[in-house]
């Protein structure tokens, strides 16, 4: 229940990701006369999109008490299949439902594993992690996948009404999550899912069936990103996601989801994204050296959950 | 958290202030912070720059040779307008649409060390792999008197630099019919792997002559391996590294292709500063394949640091 | 209130008591378990190639597990109480590359190895404190802590390379003792200290406990804070002593020397049987996962598979292992 009072009282207690997002802008507009430009926003928000639609389901599987290690394995085998698909077809629509069919099968391969037979969400996904990756080195031979046709780039490139496509996918992706746990049975069922599985089964629910479907969430949504990645590189490489399932774990952390008792925020997923992305980018408007640039990652993740930690505190 | 606040606006005020006397500024792009090739090539570019009185800005993705980091980066540098960019793409294919936004937006590029498989360059620098690999190959089949038996370690699968010093290796052994190739497995170029793959293939193989490895961290992870087990064969790398260097002084690795980042480095900055100030520069830029051994590698055991940048036509013109 | 304290204090002892014992005898199975699939794993080998069996390739099965099973083993305590340590990695490097930069300017071994391990202790720490003091989760605070400690190598490094070290310092990790490999020992001494710890101390008995159930062992009396605090310290001092025997090994340090270190030996503590949701795993178990892991690699290699094969079936084996466990754990309730 306190996850539901934590949106009215947002001023009384403004979280850490916000303090670290707030004091980053403000910081890097001040110093750098090209950070706040329209340009660079848009920038900014286009960078993180990728990001955004990975972090999106992990904040659900996260709040289900769970972690999907492969996400990111799983969106580089999703765009190698779209890529190899379309080369092959030149159907951008069978490409696309293929891509969408890899990232779901695996989806279903981890709620299934965690689920019906009990194996811990962490190592299952880092075993479907492996094959994804496997897999993904086998179909290429470690080589980039080319020869993509130029309209799939206008994916990434493009804009519709002024706004770059990429934004409106990542929009409409936030704003079905947003639906899907705030305004229906599935979201409250993953809210008590965290809190109190005990009681969820007493209800009558299938646990199993959530599971399943959170995890299948999760792998449609690399399905998507997958797309977004393939349209930017305009090719697919066996090694284009690696390490992202952390950037998108550490985002939900950072955005005060809390990893006990469904405790799930995800509009501060969304900040703690921007916080990332911001980072990055005005580090390196400012031309910050590269062992900085690592280092304040680090120190990003810690301070937010530090402030949180302090808040929180009786 | 006010403190906080103010120690970062100070930190980054510090680097931005550091930016604001130079003239020109060029960015320079390389894959990683770990291996000391691109260290190398980001001295080179130092050295250049401060001969040609231009500021180098050094962008490296935080996760070593990551794609979408790099892109961002190239992404995140637009916004900043250099006056030019050199530019190693971390994936020669995978790299291209950035290397399009770069034209897109008209700073001027110029390639190095991995030629971009597509963009418009100002011109592109490069040692040449597949010459390297033939003749440091040639060195060491040489050296075994052309008989016996080799092991080659390839590095990362898909990158271009390893598929044309592998076919280097590969050529100079069908000069040569009386050594037999024993088994060609990859480690990506990593030491600890090569290592580890090096001690394997020693208990399939009971007599091993030499070892190709397509880089030096490799080939020092064979050393390793057959110190370890107490076994002798010559080794060649490539990249020609202090490390490397220092091993064939002390006779414990045969001879290494000289990569050179510090010449590409060097002359990067320079035909992008050439351009710049509109002088002549040349498109392509291929360095000569040379081979560091134990007759030559004194004038290689000045460290980068302390090495100066030569001039385009003293690298032109052999 | 007082009472009912004083109820719940000695329900939670024989709570403890009884769990890590009916813990134990379970483990031993799950171990048992574990040890055939090894030797099945030895005996396909086997039948495919005929070095497998040779001296020198077993010495070299038994130096590659020892690596990993030193990085994993101070992991093993912190996954029993139900923790992460991400950092494992970059730990490693830090402590590889300090280590190094000491031996090089001093010449000194022994002031090389108190470099390497004061270093990985000290991040240990540090993990701890963070982990309890600020009450970050294990699995977030190491990430940050891991992001922090790669930044700090790299601008340590620069990008160079630092290499040779003293012949004696390097019998480390390349040596031989009446010809058995040096970490083999090392590796055997630290299967012996940890499970002593973990079994037969009530300090292991804690971690065991707090694992188990944090609540009731803090009910119970464990001093829950400084004994997680000593687990990650320790786990912190085996990255710092692996970090020594790779640098013995490679006779080199470079700043990428801990990447790819961190998830293996993760998984050779899960394959091994070591429950993530803690209380419940061994030692021991951790040696037979970093064999079989070991193993499945070697065995690629003298049967010259394709390289791209490796992740693949190493997931594949990891997800059978814990499935198999998950079932015996299962049907041992």
């Amino acid at each position: 229940m306190s996850v539901r009072t934590a949106m009215p009282n947002l001023l009384a207690r403004v979280p850490g990701v916000a303090i670290a997002l707030i004091v980053l802008c403000t910081v890097f507009g001040l110093v750098s006369a090209r950070f706040a430009t329209p340009t660079n926003i848009a920038n900014i928000l286009v960078q993180s999109t990728i990001l955004l639609l990975l972090a999106l389901p992990m904040t659900l599987i996260i709040m289900t008490e769970g972690l999907d290690l492969s996400i990111g394995a799983v969106l580089t085998f999703a765009s190698i299949i779209l890529a190899v698909i379309v080369i092959a077809t030149g159907s951008f629509a069978l490409a696309l439902s293929a891509a969408l069919a890899a990232g779901l099968c695996f989806g279903l391969a981890n709620g299934v594993l965690i689920s019906v037979l009990g194996i811990p969400p962490f190592i299952t996904t880092l075993g479907t992690l492996g094959i994804a990756q496997g897999l993904s080195l086998l179909v290429t031979d470690g080589q980039s996948v080319v020869g993509i046709p130029r309209s799939i780039e206008s994916i990434y490139s493009g804009r519709l009404a002024g706004i770059p496509l990429p934004i409106l996918i990542a929009a409409l992706a936030y704003a079905v999550t947003h639906i899907l746990l705030y305004h229906t049975r599935f979201g409250t069922y993953i809210f008590a899912l965290g809190g109190n599985r005990e009681a969820l089964k007493i209800a009558g629910i299938s646990v199993r069936g959530m599971l399943i479907g959170v995890y299948l969430f999760g792998g449609l949504m690399a399905g998507f990103a997958a797309l977004l990645m393939t349209a930017r590189l305009n090719s697919a490489h066996p090694t284009a996601g690696v390490g992202m399932e952390f950037d998108a774990i550490a985002a939900v952390a950072v955005g005060g989801t809390s990893f006990e008792r469904g405790n799930g925020w995800l509009f501060g997923t969304l900040l703690g994204v921007l916080a990332v992305g911001v980072l990055r980018n005005g580090l390196n408007l400012l031309a910050v050296p590269s062992s900085a640039q690592v280092a304040s990652i680090g120190a990003l993740v810690i301070v937010a959950l530090f402030i949180d930690g302090l808040r929180s505190e009786p | 958290m006010r403190y906080l606040a103010i120690g970062l606006t100070a930190a980054v005020m510090f680097a931005a202030g550091a930016g604001l006397a130079a003239n020109e500024t060029i960015a320079v792009f390389t894959k990683n912070l770990t291996n000391p090739y691109f260290q190398a090539v980001r001295v080179g570019a130092e050295a250049a720059a401060k001969t040609l009185g231009v500021k180098v800005d050094q962008y490296i993705p935080t996760k070593p040779d990551s794609i979408p980091e790099q892109l961002s980066q190239v992404e995140d540098v637009i916004v900043k307008k250099p006056d030019a960019i050199v530019f190693i793409p971390v994936d020669y294919k995978a790299l291209v649409p950035a290397v399009e936004k770069i034209n897109a937006a008209g700073i001027p590029v110029v390639n190095i060390t991995d030629r971009s498989a597509g963009g418009d360059f100002v011109s592109f620098v490069g040692a040449d792999d597949y010459g390297i690999g033939l003749a440091t190959a040639t060195d060491l089949l040489k050296a075994m008197g052309g008989k016996g038996n080799v092991i080659i370690l390839e590095g990362v699968k898909g990158a271009l630099s390893n598929t044309d010093r592998v076919r280097g290796f590969n050529d100079a052994l069908k000069e040569f019919p009386n050594v037999k190739l024993l088994a060609s497995q990859p480690a990506n170029y990593q030491r600890l792997q090569a290592l580890q793959v090096m001690e394997n293939l020693m208990q399939s193989f009971p007599t091993i002559d030499g070892v190709m490895a397509a880089n030096d961290p490799m080939a020092v992870g064979a050393i390793e391996a057959l110190e370890g087990a107490n076994r002798k064969a010559l080794v060649v790398g490539i990249n020609g590294s202090k490390e490397a260097v220092e091993l064939i002084k002390s006779g414990k690795l045969l001879a290494s292709g000289d990569f050179n980042g510090f010449i590409q480095g060097c002359i990067g900055v320079e035909i992008a500063v050439r351009n710049l100030r509109k002088q002549p520069t040349p498109r392509e830029l291929i360095l000569k394949p040379a081979v560091i051994d134990t007759t030559n590698f004194s004038s290689y055991e000045t460290p980068v640091e302390a090495r100066t940048c030569p001039t385009l036509d003293q690298v032109a013109s052999p | 209130m007082n009472d009912d304290a004083m109820n719940k204090n000695t329900k939670g002892d024989v709570d403890i008591a009884v769990r890590s014992r009916l813990a134990f005898s379970s483990n031993a199975m799950q171990a048992l378990y574990r040890l055939l699939a090894a030797t099945l794993l030895c005996a396909v080998l086997a039948s495919l190639s005929d070095v497998f069996l040779t001296e020198n390739n077993i010495l070299n099965v038994l130096r590659q597990t020892a690596l990993l099973f030193l990085m994993a083993s101070g992991l093993t305590l912190v996954i029993l109480t139900a923790g992460l340590d991400l950092s494992v990695g970059a730990n490693i490097a830090l402590s590889a590359c300090l280590s190094a930069s000491v031996m090089k300017a001093t010449g000194s071994a022994s002031l090389g190895v108190a470099t390497g391990i004061g270093c990985g202790t000290f991040i240990g720490l540090a993990n701890g404190v963070l982990v309890t003091a600020l009450r970050i989760p294990s699995f977030i605070a190491t990430y940050g802590v891991m992001w922090m400690l790669t930044g700090l190598t790299y601008f340590y490094m620069g990008g160079e390379t630092i290499h040779g070290f003293p012949p004696a310092f390097r019998q480390l990790g390349s040596g031989y003792l009446l010809g058995i490999p040096m970490p083999v020992y090392v590796m055997v001494l630290f299967l012996a200290i940890g499970t002593f710890f973990a079994q037969r101390t009530i300090w292991g008995q804690q971690v065991y406990a707090i694992g188990a159930n944090p609540v009731a062992a803090r009910l119970s009396g464990v001093p829950v804070h400084s004994r997680l605090v000593l687990v990650y310290t320790v786990s912190g001092a085996m990255a710092g002593l692996a970090s020594l025997i790779i640098l013995a090994r490679i006779n080199s340090a470079e700043g990428d020397i801990g990447e790819n270190l961190t998830l293996p030996a993760i998984a050779a503590v899960l394959v091994g049987g070591t429950s993530l949701f803690g209380g419940s795993g061994t030692v021991m178990g951790t040696l037979i996962g970093a064999l079989i892991l070991t193993l499945v690699l070697n065995g690629m290699n003298l049967l010259q598979i394709n390289a791209s094969w490796q992740p693949l079936v190493t997931g594949v084996i990891v997800l059978v292992a814990v499935w198999i466990s998950t079932l015996t754990r299962q049907s041992g309730e």
